[in-house]
């Protein structure tokens, strides 16, 4: 609504991600740069996924309120893509488990958020007309820093050697639910026609949800050995 | 990570202060500059008239709107958009806004005008000319509602009556929950428009017989007037003089296409524009026909004219006259014929002479035939109204449809403007008889009152008049919405030509000089409604930001405690091991 309100939806969106780098040690390993390469590999990943979307789906024909369940499924398939790049990030950072999700995931969020929130924001929150998706849109970029850290752990347990088999099945289970979150997020606006706010709560719960289960797993891999 | 950003800056401050200029300007310009954003409501306004006429300035003055908008019962109104809806609308309360200098008024019509209460639309009429007569430097806009349009006003009317009377709580609360509006304009501050040409019509039906054939002349003017250019549809004025105009030269070229029934009188049928505007047209036409001209129909014989206004409804026809005709003259024999067709053929009606003289020191002449009169052309006009002050000669409720509902009782009238097709018929059928019982002579030959000549296949036709008053009432015809190149003259040229010979067009286009009628544009604009909230949201917003940001903060700082308390749930499973 004016520069004043651009700079609370600023503030809002960039501020975790601040304080997660300062707080969580980062800064001590100048993991700098190597959150940007994380980042640029964020994008190189997005680039090949639509190419690799533009080829192969073709433009959903359908009515304007029906949903396809099938096509979005497939698509949302697609979104494997971001696992394997969060791991080739992960296997090109040596160091401890935690140093290297965090790496990867901060730059992952930041790429995330520079490129698809800051734009947005830019554009619509300085204009005259306020509306209070600009906020929402701040709050979503706070969970996605959570739901990345999750994923990116959920990864890197994936492909740890001395997994111990009871584990395998929970952590792709969540490695599914990381991958269709946003699958399932659009089923249910669908089916339970949800407001703004409720749906970012959902969000909320639900990144909350398989991130303490991703915590659990983690602490109790990390030091079972 | 910030070391190196500052040591950037660091350099760019110690050094030249052109690279100062090249980094920051540029960003600060960014910054600052305006964006166009998408609004919550867009919708079109129709300005208040603005004109100059004869060197008086009518009408609202500016065009240009960036305002909030309030609705009357505010207490603050000054440079604020005052938004206001038909039904509440009254004289007070818009004087009220110009006494406080409000930015802009701003009135939202109903969709459906006709199905107004009959009081309103009485009332609204009455203040149309005393609203264009007080030269407003405040821009008024007239909007047709729309649902989102009415949730707008709502939302504005809440949140000005309860201004000022709530608690500080109350009054935050109110600034998180609640909208305000700014209304935009697009377009640009009016100006002149220059070179504006108002269009007239003429055609003719020669008259059989010898070279010095007396004329009689049937005029109409086509152009609407309300307080509103854009919403101006003139049904009955002056719609159905146009139309009864065309069922005239049809009925008449259908019977001069007969030897036998074409008779000696050459009828000359003009349609003229500008007549709202002191009757511009036809002063041009008689100008340019009486005094640059060798030879034209005007010069010579004129037995009478005959001006057509506003004749769509009621019971009464007026002759007005601005002097007594005198015995054994062709508009004498017109008068007498017109009482004769009235007393024996439909009764129901009622007919009588007006007797006004022309007063020239009046700001507008009062009739179309006073044009005439001025030039000693005999003129009168025929007029189902009293009073050429009458509201409903320039009104924007003048429109088509009357809906039922508008009825004050079942099978009355309602008393608004309107046009009733059966009365206009009627009224042709009064006027063709009584025409042509002077061009044929017929009282002297001998027939009777009754003796009816346009029935059958000569019969008015109620379908054709029907017709011609929907066309019309299609698109508002305010002298400055009608350019020459509009659709509207040319299809009335191709009509006009179906049944008259010599379709002309004339022109008249202001005076350099000394103009006697100057048109302003930006008639019609967008108005874009952006919801807006106070200072104060912005400002809560920020401590309430600056609050979670702090609780990330410390629950970030504190991840350890978790991270411990998560190990020693899953501890006991290991150590069991």
């Amino acid at each position: 609504m004016t520069l004043f309100h651009f700079g609370n939806c600023f503030a809002l969106a960039y501020f975790p991600y601040f304080i997660t780098y300062k707080c969580s040690g980062l800064s001590e390993y100048n993991a700098f740069w190597r959150c940007v390469q994380a980042g640029a590999t964020y994008l190189f990943v997005q680039l090949c996924k639509m190419l690799f979307l533009a080829t192969f789906f073709p433009t959903w024909e359908g009515g304007a309120g029906v949903y396809d369940f099938v096509g979005e499924f497939m698509k949302a398939t697609v979104d494997l893509a971001d696992l394997l790049g969060l791991h080739l990030v992960m296997s090109r950072n040596a160091g401890k488990g935690e140093y290297k999700i965090m790496v990867a995931a901060m730059g992952w969020a930041t790429a995330e958020l520079v490129m698809s929130r800051f734009l947005p924001l830019w554009v619509g929150a300085r204009g005259i007309e306020f509306d209070w998706k600009y906020i929402q849109m701040s709050f979503d970029s706070n969970i996605s820093l959570v739901h990345y850290i999750a994923m990116a752990a959920v990864v890197w347990m994936f492909t740890r050697y001395d997994l111990p088999k009871s584990f395998r099945l929970p952590v792709t289970v969540l490695l599914t639910l990381c991958v269709y979150k946003a699958f399932l997020m659009e089923l249910f606006i669908h089916v339970f026609m949800l407001g703004s706010w409720t749906v970012l709560l959902v969000k909320a719960v639900l990144t909350g949800v398989i991130s303490l289960c991703t915590l659990f797993l983690f602490v109790t891999l990390v030091h079972s050995n | 990570m910030f070391e190196e950003a500052s040591e950037v800056f660091d350099n760019m401050f110690k050094s030249s202060f052109p690279l100062t200029f090249i980094v920051f300007i540029p960003a600060v310009l960014i910054l600052v500059s305006p964006l166009p954003a998408e609004a919550a409501h867009e919708f079109t306004v129709y300005r208040m008239q603005q004109y100059d006429l004869q060197g008086q300035p009518y009408g609202t003055r500016n065009a240009i709107l960036n305002t909030e908008a309030r609705t009357v019962e505010a207490e603050v109104l000054s440079r604020r958009c005052v938004v206001m809806r038909l039904a509440d609308f009254s004289y007070d309360k818009y004087q009220k806004a110009l006494r406080q200098s409000a930015g802009a008024v701003v009135i939202i019509l109903p969709k459906n005008m006709s199905a107004m209460p009959q009081d309103i639309v009485q009332q609204f009429m009455e203040l149309e000319p005393e609203m264009l007569a007080t030269e407003t430097v405040v821009p008024v806009y007239f909007a047709l509602e729309d649902d989102e349009l009415l949730s707008i006003y709502s939302q504005t009317l809440t949140s000005s009556s309860s201004q000022g009377s709530l608690s500080a709580a109350e009054v935050l609360l109110h600034t998180a929950t609640a909208n305000g509006f700014q209304m935009v304009t697009s377009g640009a501050q009016s100006k002149a428009v220059s070179d504006w040409v108002i269009t007239s019509l003429e055609g003719r039906l020669a008259g059989v017989g010898g070279e010095d054939l007396p004329t009689i002349v049937v005029v109409a003017h086509y152009d609407s007037f309300g307080v509103a250019p854009w919403l101006s549809y003139g049904a009955d004025s002056n719609g159905s003089g146009v139309s009864m105009l065309l069922e005239l030269a049809r009925l008449f070229s259908k019977l001069y296409t007969y030897k036998r029934t074409h008779a000696a009188y050459n009828l000359l049928f003009f349609v003229s524009g500008g007549g709202k505007f002191n009757y511009q047209g036809t002063k041009r036409w008689l100008e340019d026909n009486l005094d640059h001209t060798d030879s034209s129909l005007l010069q010579d014989n004129v037995a009478f004219v005959l001006c057509l206004d506003t004749l769509g409804s009621g019971d009464s026809i007026y002759l007005h006259v601005s002097k007594p005709p005198k015995e054994g003259t062709p508009q004498y024999a017109l008068l007498k014929e017109l009482e004769t067709v009235v007393a024996s053929q439909h009764p129901e009606a009622r007919f009588s002479m007006v007797h006004k003289k022309i007063n020239l020191a009046d700001d507008m002449l009062a009739w179309e035939h006073e044009r005439f009169g001025i030039r000693r052309l005999p003129a009168f006009t025929l007029s189902h109204l009293p009073s050429h002050r009458s509201a409903r000669r320039s009104s924007i409720m003048d429109v088509r449809s009357v809906s039922p509902s508008s009825h004050h009782g079942a099978g009355e009238p309602p008393a608004g403007p309107h046009v009733d097709v059966s009365k206009l018929s009627r009224n042709t059928k009064v006027v063709a008889e009584a025409l042509a019982r002077v061009i044929y002579n017929l009282t002297e030959k001998g027939a009777p009152g009754d003796l009816q000549i346009f029935t059958e296949q000569m019969q008015v036709q109620e379908e054709h008049l029907s017709a011609v008053v929907d066309w019309l009432t299609a698109q508002p015809r305010a002298a400055q919405l009608v350019d020459k190149d509009s659709s509207f003259v040319s299809t009335l040229e191709y009509h006009l030509g179906r049944y008259l010979k010599d379709v002309k067009r004339h022109y008249v286009k202001a005076d350099k000089r000394d103009p006697e009628f100057v048109f302003y544009d930006q008639l019609k604009q967008t108005m874009n409604a952006y919801r807006v909230k106070p200072a104060i949201f912005d400002l809560l917003l920020a401590v309430c930001i600056a609050a979670y940001l702090g609780m990330m903060y410390l629950a970030i700082q504190n991840f350890a405690v978790l991270y411990s308390v998560v190990r020693r749930i899953t501890q006991p499973k290991t150590k069991v091991h």
